[in-house]
């Protein structure tokens, strides 16, 4: 069973290449913007800068840093979303579309395992390919950083590498990104289901509910509990503590001197036991597991090859 | 012997129509079964019953198991090509390998690359990159790799040329008698597979209308070649089918004692071909 599982997953990375292909064109682009900025910098607003962070305190350097190592994940995180919305729409689809799935069902696994095997890709090992593209480049944007650092006189170990609190910020993108597709599972298995019985065009069918359904509740029931509901599970992930403290860190870099003393701790603004205890987090996932069982039952049933 | 298929009143309906109506039969082991029908007679609708592709009424019982609800446990034991395009277009050669590797307890994966060592298939290469010769060399290679010990092919060569198609029975019934395997076949090309086949089913309008093995063939059925003339008189014995050839008639007797046909004229087996067209013209006529 656990060795059949692992060769299901090892197929959806042969299968869609993008899981891994796309966060690793992110990468590459993010590295290459920060050596263009690099380079091409002014080099006298520069090395005050250097000047300026070396006397920076080290709670300051160190925010300074999750806030620059954040920036880079940005991209990551919006990519990793459409990434896993586009695979889940596409992986019970396309083995029909090509007919393979004859061969698929001629192989010693069941339509459980099968349909197991896409829900994991879309929560767990999307998020973990991202979360190891996400730290290289942290790794190697930081490393070039030094290099350019160290040509201009400055001094990369004490300004960036004592400094910088990886643990946290790793630890914080980790458990962000595994938690993510778990208050966002209804939509992956919503994604499953379409993925699972539409005949054409998986992306609309699976979009035109949501945005229709809010539409007639309005206007029939002149009420708007599934736009209320959309919109929550859409921007109010309950994982963060308070929201306003990461807004006026990126509303305002500068104020991280005035932070003063204070540790900028991305673990310390998540609240994981909340998270984990808050019954929108379950109930959504109960909805994914009602989702992903009719998607099964669906390939299981259906009869169209 | 002992049955490996057993089939008992199995109906499966797709809204009005009875695709597969009331059917019995079983299928012994070490047989080669040929499934013979027209094209919308139901051999695609059984065979995916009797493999848990598609749910059915009735008692059907493949290896002593439900196929519908033991699917994972029967496809141990079951291979099947249902068709030659049905391998996925993007996988590499060598991960189909390693795929079914993992999943199939079964799988030879020496004899797999033996037999692909055969053929001008890459492992590095796509399916996609495959002539419709080769995929169909790379699933049967794969196929014969597993310790199967049912194997199920559904129009198997379509598409695919003579010298193909030679080479492709050729192999199957080498294997068949290295490894005493059983298997059920379906193809429009019956002239191709008679001289392999142990039993014949025909099957029309989701019925089965011919159930038995080749050697009693002689036995049950009779062509009689006749002039016009002894034809006239050999109609009283009722023949279920009647047909010219070169201004001589030919007809198709069931169940008659040869001796009463002779001096008729000349007396033969009909060959699967023109006994299906006799079965399934015969009945609606």
């Amino acid at each position: 069973m656990i060795r059949g599982q692992f060769a299901l997953l090892q197929r959806e990375l042969w299968e869609h290449r993008s899981i891994y292909v796309a966060p690793a064109v992110i990468a590459l682009l993010v590295i290459l913007t920060t050596l263009t900025a690099q380079v091409s910098v002014d080099g006298t607003h520069l090395d005050l800068g250097i000047i300026g962070a070396s006397n920076f305190p080290e709670n300051a350097r160190a925010g300074a840093l999750t806030v620059a190592m954040l920036g880079m994940s940005i991209t990551f995180f919006f990519a990793m979303g459409i990434l896993a919305a586009f695979y889940s729409l596409d992986s019970l689809y396309a083995e029909r579309r090509d007919r393979s799935i004859l061969f698929w069902r001629s192989i010693p696994s069941t339509d459980f395992e099968t349909v197991l095997s896409k829900l994991l890709t879309a929560t767990v090992v999307i998020p973990l390919v991202t979360f190891a593209m996400i730290v290289v480049t942290h790794l190697v944007v930081l490393l070039t950083t030094s290099v350019w650092l160290a040509i201009r006189g400055g001094n990369a170990f004490h300004l960036i590498w004592s400094s910088a609190p990886f643990l946290d910020v790793w630890a914080a993108t980790l458990v962000f990104l595994l938690a993510l597709p778990l208050w966002l599972a209804p939509f992956t298995g919503w994604f499953l289901l379409v993925s699972a019985f539409t005949k054409r065009s998986p992306f609309l069918t699976a979009a035109l509910p949501i945005a229709i359904l809010p539409l007639l509740e309005k206007m029939i029931f002149d009420s708007g509990v599934f736009a209320e509901a959309l919109f929550v599970r859409s921007v109010k992930m309950p994982l963060f503590i308070d929201l306003s403290t990461m807004e006026r860190i990126f509303d305002d870099v500068d104020s991280l001197a005035s932070i003063g003393n204070a540790e900028l701790s991305l673990l310390g603004l998540m609240d994981i036991g909340g998270f984990l205890g808050n019954p929108g987090l379950w109930l959504g996932l109960v909805v994914c597991g009602l989702f992903t069982a009719a998607a099964i039952y669906v390939r299981r049933y259906r009869d169209d090859s | 012997m002992t049955s490996l298929v057993s089939a008992r009143n199995v109906s499966k309906s797709y809204g009005s129509v009875r695709a597969v109506d009331d059917v019995s039969f079983e299928v012994e082991k070490g047989c080669i079964t040929g499934l013979i029908g027209p094209n919308g007679a139901g051999k695609t609708t059984l065979l995916k019953a009797l493999l848990g592709l598609t749910d059915c009424q009735g008692s059907l019982s493949v290896l002593g198991l439900d196929p519908f609800r033991q699917r994972k446990e029967l496809m141990q034991n079951i291979c099947f090509i249902a068709d030659v395009a049905v391998l996925p277009r993007w996988i590499r050669v060598y991960q189909l390998l390693d795929f079914v590797e993992s999943v199939h307890s079964r799988f030879s994966r020496k004899r797999a690359e033996d037999l692909l060592g055969r053929t001008k298939i890459s492992a590095k290469s796509k399916v996609r990159q495959l002539s419709k010769g080769m995929v169909t060399q790379l699933h049967l290679s794969i196929i014969t790799a597993i310790d199967a010990k049912l194997l199920v092919l559904d129009e198997p060569t379509l598409g695919l040329d003579i010298i193909f198609r030679k080479d492709f029975y050729g192999n199957l019934l080498e294997d068949y008698f290295k490894e005493e395997r059983t298997i059920i076949i379906t193809t429009h090309q019956v002239e191709e597979i008679e001289n392999l086949l142990t039993n014949v089913m025909f099957i029309n309008d989701g019925r089965i209308v011919l159930d038995t093995s080749m050697d009693a063939l002689p036995e049950l059925y009779v062509e009689l070649l006749a002039t016009n003339d002894n034809a006239d008189r050999a109609r009283h014995l009722n023949p279920i089918y009647e047909r010219d050839v070169f201004g001589k008639k030919v007809l198709t007797f069931e169940g008659i004692n040869r001796e009463q046909l002779s001096g008729f004229g000349e007396l033969r087996t009909p060959d699967i071909a023109d006994l299906f067209v006799a079965k399934v013209k015969g009945a609606t006529a």
